[in-house]
């Protein structure tokens, strides 16, 4: 990994998601903080990205370099794990049933994916569709669901929702600018772990086959 | 050469996150403002801050404000959060009854002035003002806003406005 992806390039890239990840605009703009289970979740997560191969501490940390480069992969661990509290802090609504519901359905989601080996490319894989199917999820139905504009069928369905769960499920809707932010956010996020990635390894390719590789295509025609 | 440029910008991207996560800031403005006076670069429109003086003096509230916005939009000048409250204060004072929501916003803008002031200190000299300082208005601020049986009193429709 070249000095400079690893002092500037990786430390700026997870500190814009750190950054950006608490952005919500409604009313009034508000930077939220991540919540506790989402530092929580952040943590396994950097459990998961660890032993999936996407985050090596090795090559960050080890005795063989100097302090500066210690120092400098430090900040890039400790990045990593801020950003990932913060694109959970993301896609979780902020308080109520919906908020336990969507960190248990993550929590699941990481022990799965620990326990399945899937490795770097599997689980790089498997992390992007389980991201953008909680984006979808949230900034798309949820807060189409909840907005303040919504028609006869979805102020009925939020009250059906809020009789069936008690009065559980509480959603403040955002404003569009919010769902656009989330979705740099976690596309931010993603090229970081991608450049988190050891000299010699592939990204999102599983293996790298050359047309000497490919099978000779057999000509059935008479 | 470059991990010292980088863990700096680090440090530095750091402080900022952590600095707009503590102050919320509503506004590119505020933002821009609000960096800007901690580092002692952030200055009041002097003209605009006159404007207001003048408009707060000639009793026109809704325009001295839109000029006290205008000198300082990051609101980090304790002088002019404090003639802003003011002029809450003076537009919702009546003899028989304060309006409350001026009231409340008053009472927003007079702990934005003691927050940003040194020491949380804050003393205006102007000698056309019932209050002088900060903790003074606040306080009027707050008795305007309490329900007190002494709010039945008769004679505090001989009350004059500060």
């Amino acid at each position: 990994m070249t000095p400079l992806r690893e002092a500037v390039v990786l430390p700026a890239i997870f500190l814009t998601v750190t950054l950006l990840g608490g952005f919500r605009m409604a009313a009034d703009v508000r930077l939220l903080p991540p919540s506790l289970s989402a530092l929580v979740l952040g943590l396994l997560l950097m459990g998961t990205l660890t032993r999936g191969g996407v985050l090596v501490p090795q090559v960050f940390l080890h005795g063989g370099r100097t302090a500066l480069e210690n120092v400098s992969g430090a900040v890039v661990l400790v990045t990593a794990f801020t950003a990932s509290a913060q694109a959970i802090n993301l896609v979780l609504p902020e308080r109520g049933l919906l908020h336990a519901a969507f960190a248990v359905l993550l929590f699941c989601q990481f022990m799965t994916l620990n326990a399945t080996g899937a490795g770097r490319t599997g689980l790089l894989r498997s992390l992007l569709v389980l991201l953008g199917a909680l984006f979808v999820l949230r900034y798309i139905v949820v807060e189409a669901l909840y907005a303040p504009d919504g028609g006869l069928l979805s102020r009925m369905l939020r009250a059906l929702m809020a009789g069936v769960t008690l009065g559980g499920i509480e959603y403040q809707a955002n404003a569009p600018l919010t769902g656009y932010v989330a979705f740099l956010v976690i596309v931010l996020y993603v090229v970081g772990l991608l450049l988190l990635q050891p000299d010699g390894t592939r990204a999102l390719t599983r293996t790298h086959r050359t047309v000497e590789t490919l099978p000779a295509r057999v000509d059935t025609r008479p | 050469m470059v991990r010292t440029a980088g863990l700096l910008l680090a440090i530095g991207y750091s402080a900022v996150i952590v600095w707009l996560y503590a102050s919320q800031p509503q506004t590119s403005a505020e933002a821009i403002g609000g960096l800007a006076a901690s580092v002692g670069a952030y200055r009041v429109d002097a003209r605009a801050f006159d404007d207001g003086l003048t408009f707060f003096r000639d009793d026109k509230f809704d325009e001295a404000r839109l000029a006290f916005d205008r000198a300082d939009p990051a609101r980090r000048d304790a002088r002019t959060q404090f003639y802003v409250a003011y002029s809450y204060y003076r537009q919702g004072w009546g003899r028989f009854y304060n309006d409350d929501a001026l009231f409340t916003r008053g009472l927003e803008a007079v702990n934005r002035a003691i927050d940003v002031a040194p020491g949380r200190r804050l003393v205006v000299d102007d000698e056309t003002l019932g209050m002088r300082s900060a903790d003074e208005l606040k306080a009027e601020l707050e008795r305007g806003l309490r329900r007190e049986l002494s709010d039945l009193d008769p004679r505090r429709v001989f009350e004059t406005r500060k």
